[in-house]
């Protein structure tokens, strides 16, 4: 879908208000959002603007998240990205396709509550491959692997509500690993999670993104999260959604919340949130 | 701290029982002593015994065998048409359309008052008996199963989704499963109205059958004793298959969902 009115637009916009370096580089276009925008139709009649003109390149293997203020729109960036809504304008590629819908190749990740409440940590990983054409036995084989690798193995029979909130997103994790996708595609999944747990675990993804190398989009609330994570910060500024700054987080890993460049990146981000 | 509610349990069990013995008893005494008219409302002992007279086992489990027969098919009827028609209703919005104005309007009709019109078209045989136990386990679990499908949390959709499904695999994988609890509760309401539909369809018009036992001993001029045994008999049939049926969703969805 080209709509050249919006691409002008755009561009006009982006003329007058850089927010980042455009690369054209194909591997580092690993996934490509151009120009994206999304409108709901109001009940008045009008339309509300929950994205505009969102322009941003992602390599592969890089670690981005996407801080901002609610209705900033960074949630209905992930789920089109994910393919789980359509964009109203602009269009986005993953390795030169258009994404059409999900499961090409994007591992989501939600908040929580989104495992299966009726199967156990083990077949809910298991679910995962369904799509893969394995039989019953080696679906069941990889998730106990999968499990494995996010520490969970002991827990493999039990069933969600008996499980901790870490323990859920683990699994979470384990279950959007199965089709080894090439993104993993998360919306704030240590957002309900106490801060001991939170930190645990956020050193766990940091150990599987090195491990398995995948692209990861990480949307969070937590400058501090997002710092401690990504390769990059987008932030987001609401009415209507738009890239407002991209931050390069140029610190070796792992990361330490006492550096005095963590707190300089961490005060400039903040105060480019609250003007 | 397992122990204690253990015991607490047993011993609540244990008074209950004590109730229902004391109970019979008063009923007993009162009988003997003549504070009742005995005619009317036999002793206890007096019932069982004008019924084991007037009954025998062989007549009594020919219409006990009958009345389950009867309330086992046309509830599986119901409850199979109910849940696969509510699930349809939720999943697929065009048919939802359709089909729900015509069931809430229907929904409010007692069963019973079918009871005429069932006759008229099959006749007294079965059909007829199991038409209205059929509605009374259809609209029970048609209700819960539309509710329950209206009601799945969509981030279980969305992350089947992501995982490659759609279509038939998501609903059967997906929605039917997140739908138990619901469709449990329905299928739970829907035995007990099938069970109370069915007496009351067997005293109106059947040739054997619990219901029909106990309003032919009336017709004809029999045991009231007969007719006690009768009931109590009915109650606690129903009362050990919603047990059983209890049980068996205890089974199905209760470690995973709670209940």
């Amino acid at each position: 879908m080209l709509d050249h009115d919006n691409l002008a637009r755009c561009a006009l916009r982006r003329s007058e208000a850089p927010v980042a370096k455009r690369t054209t580089s194909p591997f580092l276009q690993f996934i490509a959002i151009n120009s994206v925008g999304k409108t709901f139709a109001a009940r008045t009649g009008s339309s509300i603007s929950v994205l505009d003109c969102v322009d941003l390149t992602i390599a592969e293997n890089e670690f981005v998240s996407f801080v901002g203020r609610s209705g900033c729109g960074k949630t209905t960036l992930l789920n089109i990205i994910a393919g789980l809504e359509d964009a109203t304008q602009g269009q986005i590629t993953i390795a030169g396709r258009p994404v059409t819908g999900p499961g090409q190749g994007q591992g989501v990740v939600f908040q929580q509550h989104a495992l299966f409440p009726w199967l156990t940590a083990v077949d809910n990983v298991a679910f995962g491959f369904r799509k893969s054409g394995l039989n019953k036995t080696d679906r069941r084989q990889k998730a106990m692997d999968l499990l494995t690798l996010v520490g969970l193995e002991a827990a493999a029979s039990k069933y969600p509500r008996e499980m901790s909130g870490g323990m859920q997103q683990r699994v979470s994790i384990a279950r959007a690993l199965a089709l080894d996708p090439q993104i993993l595609l998360m919306d704030e999944p240590f957002g309900a999670l106490d801060e001991l747990t939170r930190i645990e675990l956020q050193h766990e993804l940091l150990r599987i993104w090195e491990a398995q190398r995948k692209t990861v989009v990480f949307v969070t609330h937590s400058i501090n999260e997002a710092l401690m994570l990504s390769d990059r910060i987008v932030l987001l500024a609401p009415n209507p959604g738009r890239i407002k700054r991209v931050f390069d987080v140029d610190l070796p890993r792992p990361r330490s919340r006492t550096e005095p460049r963590f707190n300089a990146l961490y005060e400039e981000i903040w105060d480019e949130l609250s003007t | 701290m397992s122990e204690i509610l253990k015991t607490l349990r047993s011993n609540d069990l244990a008074l209950g029982l004590i109730g229902a013995v004391a109970a019979v008893g008063v009923w007993e005494i009162c009988a003997r002593t003549g504070v009742v008219d005995p005619t009317l409302f036999p002793s206890p002992s007096l019932a069982i015994s004008a019924a084991a007279q007037r009954l025998t086992a062989e007549t009594l489990a020919d219409n006990l065998m009958w009345s389950l027969f009867r309330v086992f098919s046309g509830f599986i009827l119901g409850a199979l048409a109910g849940a696969a028609i509510g699930i349809a209703a939720g999943w697929y919005r065009g048919f939802g359309t359709i089909v729900r104005p015509l069931i809430e309007l229907l929904r409010p009709i007692p069963p019973l008052a079918w009871i005429p019109l069932a006759i008229i078209w099959f006749g007294l045989g079965e059909p007829s008996k199991l038409f209205i136990i059929f509605l009374g386990a259809f609209f029970p679990v048609v209700t819960a199963a539309y509710q329950g499908m209206r009601s799945i949390d969509p981030v279980l959709l969305r992350a089947a989704q992501t995982l490659g499904l759609d279509g038939l695999p998501l609903l059967l994988w997906v929605a039917v499963p997140a739908t138990a609890p619901d469709l449990a509760t329905g299928v739970r309401i829907g035995w007990g109205l099938s069970f109370g539909v069915l007496v009351a369809a067997e005293l109106i018009a059947a040739d054997r059958g619990l219901g029909y036992m106990i309003i032919n001993e009336r017709n004809t001029g029999g045991s009231v004793g007969v007719i006690i045994v009768g009931i109590l008999l009915i109650g606690a049939l129903n009362l050990l298959t919603d047990a059983a049926i209890g049980a068996a969703i205890k089974r199905w969805v209760g470690r995973w969902h709670g209940a």
